[in-house]
């Protein structure tokens, strides 16, 4: 067993920590955005789609402007763009949610290559020149800590952002009249119309809410991890996110710990050589892990009740 | 006249939706300065070889065309089928993966055996794992209620890995430092229509170039099996009682737990035998193409503009195997990135779930429905209602 041993040599190193909080991060951002249209009563599925908008966006905005602050803007503009999308399709058209969000992830993954051709003149490689990235912030004295220090206090400032917005949907969720109308819309529409509530508006705000944290996910991704845009660069981690969101059960800090427990996996990993267990199976883990959830082996983890379901004014 | 009505209702949404991508498509390009007619011109020459400019070999476009439009029909039915029952089978990709991986291992494992033997048992062997692979979503489904969107997904991921780590470093891996299998023996290989003989000229072009192979038969075998299946069996009227209501296939004798499993088993064989025909047909060994494979999400666009029958599952992969052909062909010769074909294919999904056509046709007033009649049903919602349902807490298959 010496991978085993490898991998438990591993988890005593500050650098590993530091990288699987770093890697969840990327996946916490657009689970928290499917958590709240879920919870709102929209499937998305299309956290990837929008992730990659957002990566691409950013790239382009900051080869223009030379601004990665300006930059992540875009992007997180682009991500909602793509959400906004995904939610007149679903909301206004009563569109199949599942269809619409396929066609989200096919339409980014082509248009992005596509526009790189277009703009860059580059062939279906995409890889454009180096951007100005964001930056990594060191928490003045608490960076100076034993192991927490680097692990918590020596990371990107997407990191800090990312962890304040989780606790931030947290309370909006669990602590806000906002938030009990969402959760109202995703469970009972008709009720929560009833009670004067506009579905619509609601919804609305939570699909594109759920595209603007998948586009700063973009972001970190392109000029924050990364410094190009490479077609098809988020490799399934918006279908991760999803996983995540299921994992931990609709609920934020859920998704959260979920995310730690892929970011691990990621972050060993991205570790490989030195480590003898094939990464390809390792890769596996948090897919398995997920349908062992599922499968209600780690207790029961079921959607909203009005999950899926276009809200047509009237109806039962 | 009733009929020629439907017929004519029945093709208005899925032509109306490929004209929709292509009107939006072509402004696209337009806005980005490119020329959105020689774009098209390049994928008509590319999928159909008609009216190509630059040289390209009609015969050979076309061929290139049947083999990209033959594992979509078989994938195409995959979707098609548990749509029927009310699933969503989001997973073609992984069923795909797991029949050409289960079809690579015997080929390679027996590559001894002669023909008769040996070709029967990859292609079988392929529609097995792809049945495993979709079955365990099934499960999933029947007995905890576990969405089969959500678990198919994951069993994509979980192919898409196992395929990395078996020809890279893995058991098949062909030699340290290369991302592919070792080939398949000669016996597990499907014939090419024409001999792969470099002194046979074909319409001007070696024979050997010509890929088309005897898997389109197949293909089409399944698709007839598959209408077969749905409009003159038992199971058949079971699925569809199931899709159309779960409750009252139940109050009608109906096990809808076994049903949603055999429908997903039998939905990753045709899924697991596009696999297998992809490397006994085309390929001969896995190679780190699979990676960036994308035929069996193709396969839900197919299913859906081919409006879940056999004849539309045809006619609709002939649409994406010439887009897919036909894309690089517009790259070389009109300098369009051939991803503008993703484009398209995401753009008459949107159009179908959606029905804008539904909404346009509201727009104008001499084709606006009389007053009080329902809104029209979006194809996808109508063949879905019972998935939506099913996601309910307390309406659990059972």
């Amino acid at each position: 067993m010496t991978g085993l041993s490898d991998i438990l040599h591993l988890l005593y190193t500050a650098n590993l920590w530091q990288a699987a909080l770093a890697a969840a991060v990327l996946l916490l951002l657009p689970a928290l955005g499917g958590v709240i249209s879920e919870r709102s009563g929209v499937v998305n599925i299309a956290m990837e789609g929008m992730m990659l908008t957002g990566a691409f966006f950013g790239v382009v905005a900051d080869l223009a402007w030379h601004n990665p602050w300006l930059a992540t803007g875009v992007a997180i503009l682009a991500g909602g763009l793509m959400a906004l999308v995904h939610a007149v399709v679903s909301i206004r058209f009563h569109a199949d949610q599942i269809v619409s969000g396929i066609a989200i992830n096919i339409f980014a993954a082509g248009i992005t290559v596509f526009l790189v051709n277009r703009i860059y003149g580059i062939q279906d490689v995409g890889h454009a020149t180096q951007s100005e990235l964001l930056p990594n912030f060191n928490v003045p004295g608490l960076d100076q800590l034993p192991f927490l220090g680097q692990v918590l206090f020596q990371q990107n400032v997407v990191v800090y952002a990312a962890l304040i917005l989780l606790v931030l949907v947290h309370i909006v969720l669990f602590r806000t009249r906002l938030g009990l109308r969402i959760r109202a819309v995703g469970e009972h529409p008709q009720a929560a119309d009833t009670a004067g509530i506009n579905v619509y508006l609601i919804r609305y705000g939570a699909v594109v809410t759920s595209g603007f944290l998948s586009g700063l996910a973009g972001a970190f991704l392109a000029i924050g991890v990364s410094n190009t845009f490479v077609p098809n660069m988020t490799d399934g981690r918006g279908y991760i996110a999803l996983a995540a969101m299921i994992f931990g059960k609709w609920t934020p800090f859920g998704a959260f710990v979920a995310c730690l427990i892929f970011g691990l996996g990621q972050a060993i990993y991205d570790n490989n050589s030195i480590i003898h267990v094939s990464p390809y199976l390792l890769s596996m883990l948090p897919y398995i892990l997920t349908l062992v959830v599922l499968a209600g082996l780690v207790g029961r983890s079921s959607p909203p009740a009005a999950d899926g379901i276009p809200y047509v004014p009237g109806s039962e | 006249m009733t009929i020629v009505r439907r017929v004519v209702g029945g093709l208005a949404m899925p032509l109306g939706s490929v004209v929709f991508a292509f009107v939006v498509g072509g402004l696209i390009v337009a806005a980005t300065g490119g020329n959105p007619f020689s774009a098209y011109a390049g994928l008509v020459c590319g999928g159909f070889g008609i009216g190509c400019t630059q040289g390209e070999n009609p015969a050979l476009q076309i061929s290139n065309t049947i083999v990209f439009l033959t594992p979509l029909i078989t994938t195409g039915v995959a979707v098609a089928l548990p749509f029927r029952a009310g699933l969503f089978n989001i997973g073609a990709e992984g069923q795909l993966l797991a029949g050409s991986m289960a079809c690579t291992a015997i080929g390679i494992k027996f590559s001894s055996l002669p023909t008769p033997i040996l070709l029967p048992m990859v292609l079988l062997g392929g529609m097995v794992a792809g049945a495993l692979w979709a079955g365990v979503a099934g499960v999933l489904k029947a007995t905890v209620g576990a969405h089969e969107v959500v678990t198919t997904i994951m069993m994509n991921y979980i192919a898409q890995w196992l395929l990395r780590y078996l020809i890279i470093g893995g058991p098949l891996q062909l030699a340290a430092g290369t991302s592919k299998s070792l080939p398949i023996g000669p016996g597990a290989r499907l014939a090419t229509l024409l001999p792969s003989d470099n002194s046979l000229i074909v319409f001007g072009l070696p024979a050997s170039v010509y890929r088309v192979h005897s898997g389109l038969f197949i293909a089409i075998v399944a698709a007839a099996v598959f209408a077969f299946l749905l409009w003159r069996t038992t199971l058949g009227y079971e699925i569809r009682a199931v899709g159309q209501s779960q409750r009252a296939a139940r109050y009608a004798g109906v096990s809808v737990r076994r049903t949603i499993i055999v429908t997903m088993l039998i939905a990753g064989a045709f899924s697991g035998l596009a696999g297998a025909i992809q490397i006994a047909g085309v390929d001969h060994n896995l190679t780190d193409k699979y990676f960036s494979d994308t035929t069996g999400f193709d396969a839900i666009a197919v299913a859906l503009l081919g409006l879940g029958s056999a004849v539309g599952i045809v006619l609709a992969s002939l649409l994406f195997g010439a887009l897919h052909a036909g894309g690089s062909v517009m790259q070389s010769d009109a300098g369009i990135s051939s991803n503008l074909v993703l484009v398209l294919q995401a753009l008459i999904l949107f159009s179908i779930a959606a029905n804008f056509l539904g909404a346009i046709r509201q727009l104008i007033p001499g084709l606006r429905r009389q007053a009080g009649a329902p809104p029209p049903e979006t194809p996808a919602a109508a063949l879905m209602t019972e998935a939506a349902a099913a996601s309910e807490p307390g309406s659990q298959a059972t």
